[in-house]
């Protein structure tokens, strides 16, 4: 009998009950539509500041879910206490530190100061103007070093809080890898059914549902491919093929709906924000709070 | 308000002002853990009224799927196979992991102090809620500009990984300073300009491991004669074992030497000690030379190579066997010039048949051998047998291919455990038969030899000059007569 510690490699620590049903920041006041719109433009941040500072995917995969797991449950971290922002940064920043690309604080507030910058940046959710025509001022999105000097504190900072909240579980395993391997058991060799099936794969990381916190890699491996295959027009074998990878038809099938519901949600907070912008420190979460009571008051 | 932060801590004002947030704090936690409270307590009401059998929605999930399972092969015939057989629709199911914060290190009672190792402070404690003896490990912070020290996040990575009965079990991580604390220092961080410290929230993390009562280093040291082979071969095997199962996992320890081998009373014996530890890839990452505690240290390492591998940790399980057969450290040189040529001695020196490419490495070109080498015949050659007298020629063989100068024609883990060696008399003895040794750990504190520390994270990996390993150093006094060679040392 193989060392079913072995396993660890391909599975994740995964949510509880009581984690997915209390979260901190809920118990400080902040609405879970809230809480669901700053965590998904938090894992957007995240995924365009890796893809920024030029960090393989899995880096930024791992630093997203190192992100999610960190606002998960009542002794997580709440919105109204650690800005997004930060969270973000300091996740980002430690997962490359673990991994094969290791990066500089100095790198990430760059990037950082320009996603964040409410006139340059590319992300909609901050810079609802879109693009300037003419290139902004470069102190608009430029870190001074007075700027770097407070960020690197509270980055490093911000990285021990991470830590200590997640009891130090760093590890997080990918469906990337599995999903080729089971290509290949399957004998898919279309290279769009693969691409498609990693879009699904990425899509899902910014998921409301939290998948990568509540299915192990290999469920979400087999409903990416399920979906790429009918979406490419692949024929799979016909039998109940999940099921060798030990996913059942149940978890395929709500992780089917999970994932395909992506796009439509993400269309939906655009709409929902509209050219506003979503909290992403502190005060602004306070603001947004204070700024939905005064409007249920009014009416 | 910012610009005067910098002299924060002799302002009572300003110190006052931290005070009360500080308090703030604590009321807000304390209001918000009430809170939860009473969320709890509703919901308990909600749940109790609303049905009998709601217990827990994520448990449904996973309990769903197997009902799911029962109820199909149960009232659904349309699947003959599963009718058929339905031990073969059992599903794997991963060991569930949760996580958590950290808990406080005071839920343990420090009882003794074991050691202090290049990489930390260790004692023994004691759970306080459940009375386990357990080994307190304290990271060093070593404030580092890059926040927390990659080494010790690797360490803990590593070894949360590393489930193997030959594996030191790390339990879990837990920090010195409360929560309020901390979050309320981030607060204040977020007006204030500068607080001093780096990371003062993390200045005090300790794993907490399974207690073992020696580590091999001081047991060799009192003991009175080495152990039996039969002995050898068990904790060989067992050492083997744990690192096969670390290479199989992607990871190199990269400081194997026996005070990281920790042994129990029931003739168990762990690897421990990850400070050096880390993943490895292929293609392989840029990977730093300065590891591996110098007296097992391996002569690529020594010579400059700028790619290892796992080689390295097999080198050093190389030194470990032949320390466990003599109870003495097997090479140990005073410096890296001198370590070169004692391993150099018991080996012989490398030559282009059984090291094809060691000339390129960058420490190499320095390295003047002897005129006339002798070739002692083999691949790897074979070590002096009257270095080890009461070894058998299976026994041997092993340990010098374990010894080959040339990385590659050194064996990996698997390879060692299929030798011959494990196979011929004496067997190795079993683990239960295994004598047992009062703990220097468990009661008092140690005695400490000198031994060489493992190298220290962020310095220079040393330009070497090895001109001087076989006699080039015209002003060295004493000589020893190595293999077929004169040596003398610097």
């Amino acid at each position: 009998m193989a060392n079913p510690s072995g396993l660890k490699y391909l599975s994740n620590a995964l949510a509880t009950l009581d984690q997915l049903s209390n979260s901190s920041s809920s118990i400080d006041g902040v609405s879970p539509d809230l809480e669901t719109s700053i965590r998904f433009a938090g894992t957007q941040l995240t995924q365009a500041a890796g893809v920024l500072l030029r960090l393989s995917q899995d880096i930024i995969s791992q630093a997203v879910v190192t992100f999610t797991r960190f606002w998960i449950g009542a002794e997580g971290g709440s919105l109204r206490i650690y800005s997004v922002k930060d969270v973000s940064a300091a996740a980002l920043y430690m997962t490359a530190k673990l991994s094969f690309q290791p990066t500089s604080p100095r790198s990430v507030l760059n990037v950082y100061a320009f996603l964040l910058s409410q006139d340059a940046s590319p992300l909609w959710f901050i810079n609802p103007k879109g693009s300037p025509e003419t290139p902004p001022a470069p102190e608009t999105y430029c870190l001074t070093e007075g700027g770097y000097q407070s960020g690197r504190l509270v980055l490093l900072r911000t990285e021990s809080i991470i830590l200590r909240t997640l009891g130090f579980n760093t590890h997080v395993a990918l469906p990337h890898t599995i999903t080729l391997t089971y290509l290949q058991t399957l004998g898919v060799s279309s290279s769009a059914v693969a691409r498609r099936s990693f879009e699904y794969l990425n899509a899902a990381l910014l998921s409301p549902q939290l998948l990568y916190v509540t299915h192990q890699p290999n469920a979400l491996a087999v409903a990416a491919i399920y979906l790429a295959a009918r979406e490419e027009g692949v024929k799979l074998v016909d039998d109940e093929w999940w099921e060798v990878f030990d996913v059942d038809r149940e978890e395929l099938g709500f992780l089917v709906v999970g994932m395909r519901s992506m796009e439509g949600f993400a269309r939906a907070e655009r709409e929902k924000w509209q050219g506003r912008t979503i909290p992403m420190v502190v005060d602004q979460v306070d603001g947004e709070i204070e700024r939905r009571r005064m409007m249920e008051e009014g009416e | 308000m910012a610009s005067k932060s910098r002299w924060a801590d002799d302002d009572p004002e300003t110190e006052a002002i931290l005070a009360q947030r500080k308090r703030e704090k604590e009321e807000k936690r304390r209001a918000k853990a009430e809170k939860q409270h009473q969320l709890e307590e509703a919901q308990k009401q909600k749940d109790a009224a609303a049905n009998a059998d709601s217990e827990a929605p994520p448990k449904k999930r996973r309990r769903l799927s197997n009902d799911q399972q029962d109820d199909e092969s149960a009232t659904e015939p349309q699947s003959k196979e599963r009718q058929d057989k339905p031990a073969a629709r059992k599903l794997l199911r991963f060991p569930v992991h949760e996580w958590g914060p950290c808990r406080h290190v005071d839920n343990f009672e420090r009882l003794n102090h074991i050691e202090e190792g290049s990489y930390g402070w260790v004692s023994r404690a004691k759970d306080i809620t459940t009375s386990e003896i357990v080994a307190l490990k304290k990271l060093k912070m070593d404030n580092s500009p890059d926040g927390f020290p990659v080494t010790g996040l690797r360490e803990i990575q590593t070894l949360l990984e590393a489930r193997h009965s030959n594996i030191v079990y790390l339990r879990e991580i837990v920090m010195g300073k409360t929560m309020d604390e901390y979050s309320g220092i981030n607060h204040a961080l977020q007006r204030d300009e500068d607080l001093p410290c780096p990371c003062p929230t993390t200045n005090r993390v300790f794993l907490v491991m399974d207690f073992l009562e020696h580590d091999l280093k001081s047991l060799l040291d009192d003991m009175r004669e080495p152990f039996l082979p039969s002995e050898i071969k068990t904790l060989l095997a067992q050492l083997l074992s744990g690192l096969d199962f670390l290479h199989s996992q992607w990871i190199m320890h990269r400081d194997l030497k026996t005070s990281n081998l920790l042994m129990n009373n029931r003739g168990e014996i762990k690897i421990a000690d990850f400070g050096m530890a880390r993943y490895y890839g292929d293609p392989p990452p840029k990977l730093t030379q300065l590891v591996v505690t110098l007296w097992y240290r391996s002569p690529e390492l020594l010579l400059g190579a700028e790619k290892y591998g796992t080689e390295i940790d097999m080198w050093s399980i190389g030194c470990i066997f032949g320390e466990l057969l003599t109870k003495e450290p097997l090479l140990q040189g005073k410096n890296e010039v001198d370590q070169v040529s004692k391993i150099f001695a018991l080996t012989g020196p490398p030559t282009s048949q059984t090291w094809p490419n060691f000339r390129s490495l960058p420490n190499a070109k320095s390295l003047r051998l002897p005129q006339t080498p002798s070739a002692p015949s083999g691949n790897p050659p074979l070590l002096p047998r009257a270095k080890f007298p009461f070894l058998t020629n299976n026994g041997l063989h092993l340990l010098s291919s374990l010894l080959a100068l040339n990385p590659s024609s050194r064996p990996n883990t698997q390879e060692c455990l299929a030798h011959p060696y494990f196979r011929e008399d004496p067997r190795p003895k079993p683990k239960e038969m295994f004598p047992t040794f009062p703990s220097k750990a468990g009661m008092e504190k140690r005695r400490r030899r000198e031994t060489p520390e493992a190298p220290k994270r962020g310095q220079e990996a040393p330009k070497l000059d090895f001109a001087s390993v076989f006699g080039g150093n015209p002003s060295s006094e004493g000589g020893e007569t190595g293999a077929g060679f004169t040596l003398r040392l610097g």
